[in-house]
């Protein structure tokens, strides 16, 4: 129904990719595009999207056929022009980060479901029913009067399938779908896509990961910088050995190197929380969805790796703000190697305590890697060549020495990472606070985390990480803490 | 070779409505030289209420025009990226406000606007802009036109190389700074009594208490704070623009056929030092 | 917490702006302070949020009606009738009649405007301006636009905690401020526009370049009564303004 020939494609600068790619999609498939970083993967989504960069200056060589049609490129000016509107109707996208898929001209799910119908003209009352249809078949009627803007990451992401979906394409792409959501959350997304496959639409995924669980009968195309290496059934792209290409499966434990085996706690105490009360001023709430705390006690040694533990709106994300200042507790008190949190401005604590965001782009703004790098140790206090000497080092340690000059925002996600990681170290501070550090991370980099994390406590440094990756969890951290409601909840203890 | 899949190889190009811009830029212009030739007889009472409503529907209507006039000729690529420009205008204010800066900095997102996707986007920005805002603080609505002017200055200024080089931007930002304060001026007095904040207002009482009339006044005043607001914007966008991704810029087809960036340092030759010292 | 909608939204912000310009038409403090009495005040205290529209009348008005006060108070070189001469300053009667006329209109302005913007629906105009047929690229940039404002806001809030996060303390000279403010937009700017870009891809997958009339998802709620009565106010004002303006030039 729709096949793509790629015999290559490239930005005017760049090495070419997608070299002798082939993928055939037949009604009713689920197909996992598998890749690490840069590994091709959204390219090839936004080729079968009917994208082929032609107005960003990429040239690609190959032919789609769509329905029976098919569509020859030689990378001339003369190519033809792929009609957005005619394709999307056959082929639904939807683009890595919700946010630019949203018109935000609508102010609920209902409107923005129907904005591509409504720019057809199709009536009012068609629009009605046509939307109803679709919403019912992704469980979304209870929120079509909700604003699109105020919707959970899994809310979020069905309603742009939806959208995607509201004129019935008959394959849906979609690239890295399940990115930041949490096991309930990607677990809905998964059930509104196997509906639609149940309607015999052909689901493309693109995954940096093989995935844990898949329908049955799911077909693998595996790529490695933008060259195939595995064609066939997810059950036995498992035992593929895809590891050395740099894709693992989601849910596998890090590879730990057996001789990093993290110490454990040894030495002072770097943080201290007593009995931490805090809720967010009334104004404020709709902001970041974030919990209140509650009677919250924890305390961290030199050498200690804890994983902070929970469902969306636990107090995850409050609590690791309480270690830098971000948020200031209501009650109790929050010490820092036994000196109190108070009224120091948070730039100052970045020194002590370094902070990895889940949304780490919010961090970066500089135009090199190696400057975005050496704002935080030269920010804190560090005379300007000894900065830039720190920061070429972390860039090292995270292995992007080789990109000290290119722009952070010409990065893969996952380089922006190990970017901003990269700022962490380079700061050196003890203690180190990371919110889901493994979201939408590939194997390798994952494995590096890992490594990274583990050495630093090694080193008598502390981390704390609020995670959704049990696997990462037990594999990395000495012990876990479950959040619920703003509480701690009392839980056993995994060892490693 | 034409398929329901593909679009024919003749751009379908929307002609711009020439004549709405024309009439819209004559009204705006007439307005400005009416308000400036009858305000003698302004503040003795008597023309008040034609000045007042000329100002409103001339600068309005003018604005109103320009944009019936650009809107249909822009292609997605700039629609896109006006509303980012119209919601930064307003929550730069804010930030501004927050981190406590002394000036408003309310035409960062024009501007922004008018250097990646050109005057026309610029100045449909700025009008719009006004418009919304006038929601929020009903002020902003009569400066609609001024605000369009800047955006449509700056494109211009963008386009024959007012970017390309840092410094050359706040020398464009001190000329468009002035035109913009000159334009304002009559639209503050008549509508408002020149009416503002109390730095703004201090500035023409000086100039009040050496006896100028008020329009003159408040022309003097706008051409100063506008002036420096303007710079102090055009730096900033130029720092930005400088800042973003080749990547993010070269989605533009204005800022890619124009050039209207010079050489970028932080490309494989990195430059050294020059303007380099944020940090600093 | 809202109040019952009678008016379309297009009627309703029509009927202020025609207000306003009868306001300007008249030009006198009397007709000025009868419409704030007689019209503001009530629309305001009907709109069933009175505090917060009360509020924001006197944090955009308040600052401004004050300044107005002391310059005109103070400085008005033409006034003749000295009431108080304070060195290079002079209260005259003619310049506080001046600034109590300029405040009325301020204040009529703001709490007219005001008042309709803040009991507006925001989609309900969209889908009025979308049924009635207007440009779909207007109606898409105006609605964009007022999405994106609350984003943009949260998103420069998250940023300026990130960057804190990693060292940034704003210092207290203009430069310093200068240099938190372009820590805090380049990284949002960038965002925006990455979001941009991709909302183009999406815009095109979408039909937006269709040419077929756009419709709405939301029911139209404008009737054909309200139609005509827009047309009403719109010729009214028209025959009275002119009027008004005329009449006492021909009359001499």
């Amino acid at each position: 129904m729709i096949s793509i020939e790629s015999t290559s494609f490239a930005y005017d600068d760049g090495a070419p990719l997608l070299v002798g790619v082939t993928l055939a999609v037949q009604p009713g498939e689920y197909v996992v595009v598998a890749g690490a970083s840069a590994s091709g993967k959204t390219t090839l989504a936004r080729l079968l999207a009917g994208q082929t960069g032609a107005d960003a200056g990429a040239v690609f060589r190959g032919a789609v056929t769509l329905d029976g049609e098919t569509i020859r490129f030689d990378g001339a000016p003369t190519d033809p022009r792929i009609d957005p509107a005619a394709w999307s109707a056959r082929v639904g996208f939807v683009a890595q980060g919700a946010w630019g898929q949203l018109s935000m001209m609508s102010a609920s799910v209902g409107e923005e479901i129907a904005f591509g119908p409504s720019n057809l003209g199709v009536p009012t009352d068609q629009l009605r029913s046509l939307v109803a249809d679709v919403a019912a078949a992704l469980t979304l009627t209870p929120l079509l009067n909700h604003d699109p803007r105020r919707l959970s990451g899994g809310q979020l992401q069905r309603t742009v399938i939806a959208a995607a979906m509201a004129q019935r394409p008959a394959v849906l792409v979609l690239d890295e779908p399940f990115q930041g959501l949490d096991d309930d959350s990607a677990q809905d997304v998964a059930d509104a896509l196997e509906v639609l496959r149940g309607a015999g639409t052909a689901i493309v995924v693109c995954e940096p990961m093989l995935p844990r669980a898949a329908p049955e009968g799911a077909r693998v195309l595996a790529l490695a910088d933008g060259r195939p290496v595995f064609d066939g059934l997810l059950t036995d792209a498992r035992g593929a050995g895809l590891r050395r290409y740099g894709i693992g499966t989601a849910g596998d434990p890090p590879r730990l190197d057996p001789a990093s085996d993290p110490t454990g706690p040894h030495g002072r105490e770097l943080v201290t929380l007593r009995g931490v009360g805090f809720s967010y001023p009334s104004g404020r709430r709709g902001d970041d969805r974030s919990a209140c705390l509650a009677g919250v006690d924890l305390s961290l040694h030199a050498g200690e790796i804890v994983a902070l533990r929970g469902s969306n709106g636990s107090g995850k994300s409050t609590l690791l703000q309480h270690l830098n200042g971000l948020c200031r507790a209501d009650a109790g008190s929050v010490s820092l190697a036994g000196v109190p949190i108070l009224r120091q401005p948070t730039g100052a604590l970045a020194a002590c305590v370094g902070f990895l965001f889940q949304d780490t782009d919010q961090q970066l703004f500089e135009r090199t890697v190696l400057r975005e790098v050496s704002y935080g140790p030269f920010a804190a206090g560090h005379r300007r060549d000894d900065a830039v000497r720190r920061a070429s080092e972390a860039l090292e340690r995270v292995g992007l020495g080789a990109l000290e000059e290119a722009h952070p925002y010409e990065l893969g996600f996952v380089q922006r990472r190990l970017v901003a990681l990269a700022s962490i170290i380079a700061t050196g501070p003890a203690v180190w606070a990371l919110d889901e550090p493994t979201a939408g991370l590939d194997d390798p980099a994952r494995t590096l985390l890992a490594a990274l994390v583990t050495a630093h406590a090694r080193g008598g440094g502390a981390v704390v990480l609020a995670t959704h990756d049990e696997a990462f969890a037990r594999a990395v951290a000495h012990r876990s803490v479950r959040l619920e409601g703003g509480r701690i909840m009392p839980e056993d203890h995994p060892s490693v | 070779m034409s398929s329901s899949l593909t679009l024919s190889t003749e751009p379908t190009a929307q002609r711009p409505r020439r004549l709405l811009v024309a009439l819209g830029g004559a009204l705006i212009v007439a307005t400005y030289l009416f308000l400036v030739i009858v305000q003698p007889a302004e503040i003795a009472g008597g023309m008040g209420s034609v000045a007042s409503l000329v100002s409103l529907f001339g600068f309005l209507g003018g604005g109103a025009l320009l944009v019936g006039g650009i809107l249909p000729t822009l292609t997605t690529s700039s629609l896109v990226v006006m509303p980012l420009g119209i919601a930064l205008n307003i929550a730069i204010g804010q930030i501004a406000g927050s981190l406590g800066m002394q000036i408003y900095l309310d035409a960062i997102g024009t501007v922004l606007v008018a250097v990646l996707a050109g005057p026309a986007a610029g100045a449909a920005t700025g009008a719009l802009s006004n418009a919304i805002w006038g929601l929020f603080n009903p002020f902003a609505l009569p400066f609609a036109a001024g605000a369009a002017l800047i955006g449509l200055l700056a494109g211009l200024a963008a386009k024959h190389g007012a970017f390309r080089r840092v410094y050359l931007a706040p020398l464009a930002g001190l000329v468009v700074g002035a035109i913009g304060g000159l334009v304002a001026a009559p639209v503050a007095v008549f509508m408002f009594g020149a009416a503002g904040t109390f730095g703004t207002n201090a500035i023409i009482a000086v100039f009040r208490s050496m006896g100028d009339k008020l329009l003159v006044a408040a022309t003097k005043q706008g051409l100063l704070s506008d002036s420096v607001d303007k710079i102090v914007v055009f730096v900033v966008v130029a720092l930005i623009v400088y800042a973003l991704p080749q990547r993010a810029v070269r989605q533009f087809p204005f800022a890619r056929t124009y050039r209207v960036l010079g050489a970028r340092s932080g490309e494989r030759t990195a430059q050294p030092a020059a303007g380099n010292d944020r940090v600093a | 917490m809202r109040r019952r909608r009678i008016y379309n939204p297009l009627t309703e912000l029509l009927a202020a702006v025609l207000l306003v310009v009868l306001v300007l038409v008249v030009n006198r403090w009397e007709f000025s302070l009868a419409v704030l009495v007689l019209v503001v005040v009530p629309a305001v205290v009907s709109s069933g949020r009175p505090r917060q529209i009360g509020l924001a009348v006197a944090v955009v008005a308040g600052p401004l009606l004050l300044s107005s006060l002391l310059l005109h108070g103070l400085f008005y070189p033409e006034g003749s009738t000295v009431l108080a001469d304070l060195g290079p300053a002079r209260v005259t009667a003619e310049g506080l009649s001046f600034a109590a006329l300029m405040g009325l209109r301020m204040s009529v302005f703001t709490g007219v405007l005001l008042t309709a913007a803040m009991t507006l629906e925001v989609p309900e105009l969209l889908a009025t301006m979308t049924h009635r047929g207007w440009n779909r690229k207007l109606v898409f940039v105006v609605g964009s636009a007022v999405g994106l404002i609350p984003h943009v806001a949260l998103r420069a809030r998250q940023i300026t905690r990130a960057q804190q996060a990693r060292g940034l303390v704003v210092g207290r000279g203009p430069l310093a401020r200068l240099r938190a403010l372009l820590t805090v937009t380049t990284p949002l700017v960038i965002g925006l526009l990455v979001d941009a870009s991709e909302r183009n891809h999406m815009l095109g997958a979408r039909g937006f370049s269709s040419t077929v009339a756009r419709t709405s998802y939301l029911p139209d709620t404008d009737t054909p009564g309200q139609r005509i009565a827009r047309r009403v106010m719109l010729a009214v004002t028209a025959v009275f303004s002119t009027a008004w303006l005329i009449l006492p030039v021909v009359t001499g």
